[in-house]
């Protein structure tokens, strides 16, 4: 019993805490240093999002989830110390127990969060969100009579040097190369027979990443097989590719689509009309916003969605993020997110803030006179 | 305590009688770089881009005479030395010889600019990062010159609001009326004809015809239909350029530093209550200007920068009052005084870039979270300060007095207390911008360097609450630890945007970062400093 008391005891040590925030600071002031070099998808992966991470190449160091669930579990813990439950210590409980629920809703936050990007021009809709990072491989069969058949290979399959065998078309795709940013350059000299679609008149070459990950063109390389001798070989495709390769898979059409990740939606939106307001005789945007018709069981309704006014709808939220000048229809970038921690920070700020007052309602008036102690 | 109010009384009422001269042509509205100011400001601005001051004092003349003077007479206008050139590089360029005055005409300078307009064309189309410090000069040069000569022919002053019939919010200079033939309504018509017969007046020395014609110009301002700009406001302004509430105040401080110390020397009671009354009227001036900025941009007190600094000083203004009004022995005044003065410079060095109450970005076009997220967050950098200056002192009096325990004990828990109040902002603060965030893109918390920067103070305020708590550090290391905690916050205040926009503005950024370099390493010397000497000193005792 007392050893679980003495474990308790180390656990819930403030020391702990103290030496847990010292490598968060840490943490946080390389990573933020690091994000000059590598952009900030990139170290917030590999410090903030990540369990471990390797310093130098080899030696692993614990990384912001650790160091996180380290403090979730000292300050759980440390609401257990009956040093505590004092009266004259209600604040300081009251802060903890907030700071308690801002890291847990941070926890589900981190763990079940999705975010992605609707893309929409004007007059016309759409009904799913783009990943952000991930890509995906789409196979797409037009020879059905009123509709388009969509096979997907997702992200973790794409990898380099991975192998995918599908039986229900009696293919087998080989990933040769998974690239982060490409350009396409005109062939010099003719292909070799193997190479077929666009890969036969044109290369893919990588090119320097890009530290924003959104900005950066990613480009596959792939051999198919299983499909007949004439459209067996090797294919490219890339993000954005205009024209797309076609080849035949038991008698039927097929083309290849190399896009961002896509999820569905219940809904879809239409943008009726990107607005961008600027101040008067200047540059500087005053302020944009989208018409959009959010059209569900093709009943549409009206909604305005605008700079720190999003659109919430079915536990989604739809933010103006961006937009895409075009000669004569703009296009409206809504960032997408599905969040179930967000009303966590609401909660846990008020909660600590109420705490902290009431200590230091408290205690301040002391602190701060000149003649605290003397009469001692 | 009388004097006290007495003197308080007296200072507001020079605070709120602010003289009532009337509507002057300086209080005309003008539509520049999206807001609408008045003339007094577009001018003074327009001089000192050109010529690196507020008014020309060689030749008495403020910045709307000076204007006024330009577009009545723009012949001689051209050949006043009014642009102040300083680079030798761009001289040579102009074919122009150096002199040390750095001041050329518009006549000196044009024939040069001419003759390198397709090389700044080449210049403008560069993305600016991309351009040497000659080539931003240069282009910056040409751009002024090409404004000047818009000025002195009315086209760059945007004086006519758009009529009913306009649906756009931009206002319409003389220019576009007479010679380019646009129509205009009858409230436009009776604003241009009342500048011209003002103007008129002016020409020909007529006191009378000036002010019937200025007249006519306000009753023809206050009847416009539909104005988006209100005469009182204009007023207010021309009046704050005028008085410059921050010089005043910033002299109060000044006065009652030295006060203080003289009272320190003396130890008489009434010098120090002197220097606090001068401390709380340097506070009244000071909360007084940025309550009329408010008031003039209709918005909360922090929405740049440089705004960012004037209500940091401000708020270690009130801390220090607080603190004084419990300890009563100075201490307060001191770090108030110092500090006040500090940020005052600081503010001022950022005013010189040209007008402080620029228009903002749409995300910051959102008054409620300009009004609590970035105001808490700014309390908080006022806060934290404020307990690194107390930490400096706690670490100066235990060098000094390291034998003194109930004085040492009583600083200490100053400290312990402002380190609270500044924890409360700062972690407020911070979370009041994740909820920001989440409200307009999405996500509480991206790990972007300006969101970084605040969980690093508020990070090192737990730990340092935390380490004391646990005895893993002492008093002295305690106040080392927030004596460090201003480096924290001068790296989230001014460090974060150099990591940002670092490669943007090159030339300004240099100066920040090499004076954010020289604050850091005196603060390190300082603070280690102060916690290794009395060690040092002891040592000998024991052994």
């Amino acid at each position: 019993m007392s050893d679980i008391k003495q474990l308790i005891k180390f656990i819930s040590s403030p020391k702990v805490f103290s030496y847990t925030v010292v490598w968060l600071i840490v943490l946080v002031f390389f990573g933020t240093i690091a994000q000059k070099d590598v952009g900030l998808y990139a170290s917030q992966v590999k410090y903030f999002s990540s369990y471990y991470f390797l310093f130098a190449g080899f030696l692993p160091l614990p990384g912001g989830r650790i160091t996180i669930i380290i403090m979730t579990i000292n300050l759980a813990s440390s609401l257990f110390n009956k040093n505590l439950w004092k009266m004259k210590k209600l604040g300081i409980i009251i802060v903890h127990v907030g700071g308690l629920l801002l890291l847990i809703g941070g926890g589900i936050t981190a763990k079940f969060s999705a975010e992605g990007n609707m893309v929409i021009k004007e007059g016309e809709s759409s009904d799913h969100v783009d990943d952000y990072h991930d890509m995906e491989l789409a196979f797409v069969n037009t020879s059905l009579e009123d509709s388009l058949e969509y096979t997907i290979f997702d992200a973790p399959l794409l990898g380099e040097g991975s192998s995918i065998k599908y039986d229900k078309l009696g293919i087998q795709i080989d990933i040769i190369d998974h690239i982060k940013n490409v350009r396409i350059e005109s062939r010099i000299s003719p292909a070799d027979s193997i190479y077929k679609g666009f890969l036969d008149d044109f290369v893919i070459i990588p090119k320097q990443p890009d530290k924003e990950n959104t900005q950066n063109r990613p480009g596959l390389i792939f051999k198919l097989a299983g499909t007949g001798e004439e459209t067996d070989g090797i294919y490219g495709a890339f993000l954005g590719q205009r024209v797309p390769d076609t080849f035949e898979i038991g008698g039927e059409l097929f083309f290849a689509e190399f896009r961002r990740k896509r999820t569905y939606l219940p809904f879809a939106i239409e943008l009726l009309d990107f607005k961008k307001v600027m101040h008067p005789g200047t540059n500087v945007a005053k302020s944009f916003s989208s018409e959009v018709n959010l059209i569900e069981d093709k009943i549409p309704r009206r909604v305005l969605i605008q700079m720190n006014e999003p659109l919430r709808h079915k536990g989604y939220t739809f933010y103006q993020a961006s937009f895409v000048e075009g000669l004569d229809k703009e296009t409206t970038v809504l960032a997408t997110v599905k969040n179930y921690g967000r009303m966590f920070p609401y909660i846990s700020s008020i909660i600590m803030s109420i705490g902290l007052l009431i200590h230091l309602l408290f205690n301040l008036p002391k602190m701060l006179k000149r003649t605290s102690k003397r009469s001692k | 305590m009388n004097s006290f109010v007495r003197s308080i009384f007296y200072l507001l009422i020079i605070i709120f009688v602010q003289v009532a001269s009337g509507f002057e042509i300086k209080d005309i509205p003008v539509q520049d770089e999206g807001r609408i100011k008045p003339l007094d400001t577009f001018a003074r601005n327009h001089l000192l881009a050109f010529y690196g001051k507020r008014s020309i004092k060689e030749l008495d003349l403020t910045a709307t005479d000076w204007l006024m003077n330009l577009i009545l007479d723009p012949h001689n206008g051209r050949k006043q030395k009014i642009f102040n050139v300083r680079n030798p590089d761009v001289i040579t360029s102009l074919l122009l010889e150096w002199s040390t005055e750095h001041k050329y005409s518009f006549n000196e300078i044009a024939p040069g600019l001419t003759g390198q307009s397709a090389m700044l064309a080449g210049i403008d189309q560069k993305p600016n990062e991309n351009r040497t410090v000659f080539e931003k000069q240069l282009l910056e040069l040409s751009r002024n010159a090409l404004r000047f000569e818009e000025i002195s022919y009315l086209k760059a002053l945007k004086l006519i609001p758009p009529g009913n019939k306009d649906s756009s919010d931009e206002w319409l200079s003389p220019y576009d009326f007479i010679l380019t033939g646009m129509p205009m309504d009858q409230s436009q018509e009776k604003l241009l004809g009342s500048l011209q017969s003002y103007l008129a007046g002016r020409l020909a020395g007529e006191e009378q015809t000036m002010r019937i014609a200025l007249m006519d110009y306000e009753n023809a301002l206050r009847s416009f239909p539909n104005k988006d700009f209100e005469i009182d406001t204009l007023e207010k302004e021309t009046w704050m350029n005028k008085v410059n509430l921050f010089y005043i105040s910033l002299g109060c401080y000044i006065m009652a530093f030295i006060i203080l110390a003289l009272s320190w020397m003396t130890q008489p009671l009434w010098l120090n209550r002197i220097s606090f009354v001068l401390l709380v009227s340097g506070a009244l001036l000071h909360g007084y200007g940025i309550i009329l900025r408010m008031l003039i941009m209709g918005r909360p007190p922090v929405s740049t920068l440089y705004e960012s600094i004037i209500f940091v000083s401000f708020i270690i203004i009130i801390f220090s009052l607080i603190l004084e009004y419990f300890r009563k022995d100075g201490l307060g005044i001191f770090i108030g005084t110092v500090t006040g003065s500090l940020f005052h410079y600081i503010g001022f060095s950022y005013a010189s870039d040209g007008d402080t109450l620029g228009m903002l970005v749409a995300v910051l076009n959102s008054n409620f979270w300009l009004a609590t997220h970035v105001t808490t967050i700014t309390m908080g950098y006022g806060a934290s300060l404020m307990a690194g200056c107390v930490a400096h002192l706690y670490l100066l009096q235990s060098l000094r007095y390291p034998k003194d325990e109930p004085r040492l004990k009583s600083i200490f828990n100053n400290l312990y207390g402002i380190t609270l109040v500044a924890l409360f902002f700062t972690l407020f603060g911070t979370i009041l911008g994740g909820i920001w965030a989440d409200q307009s893109w999405g996500r509480f918390w991206g790990w972007d360097p300006k969101e970084n920067g605040a969980l690093l103070i508020v990070l090192w305020q737990l730990m340092m609450i935390h380490m004391r708590l646990s005895g893993i550090a002492k008093r002295s290391e305690f106040a080392l630890g927030m004596g460090l905690n201003n480096i924290i916050v001068a790296l989230a205040w001014f460090g974060v945007n150099l990591l940002q926009v670092g490669l943007h503005s090159y030339g300004f950024d240099d100066g920040v970062a090499r004076n954010l370099f020289i604050f850091i390493a005196f603060e390190i010397v300082i603070c280690f400093g102060l916690y290794f000497l009395p060690k040092l000193r002891t040592k000998p005792n024991i052994t």
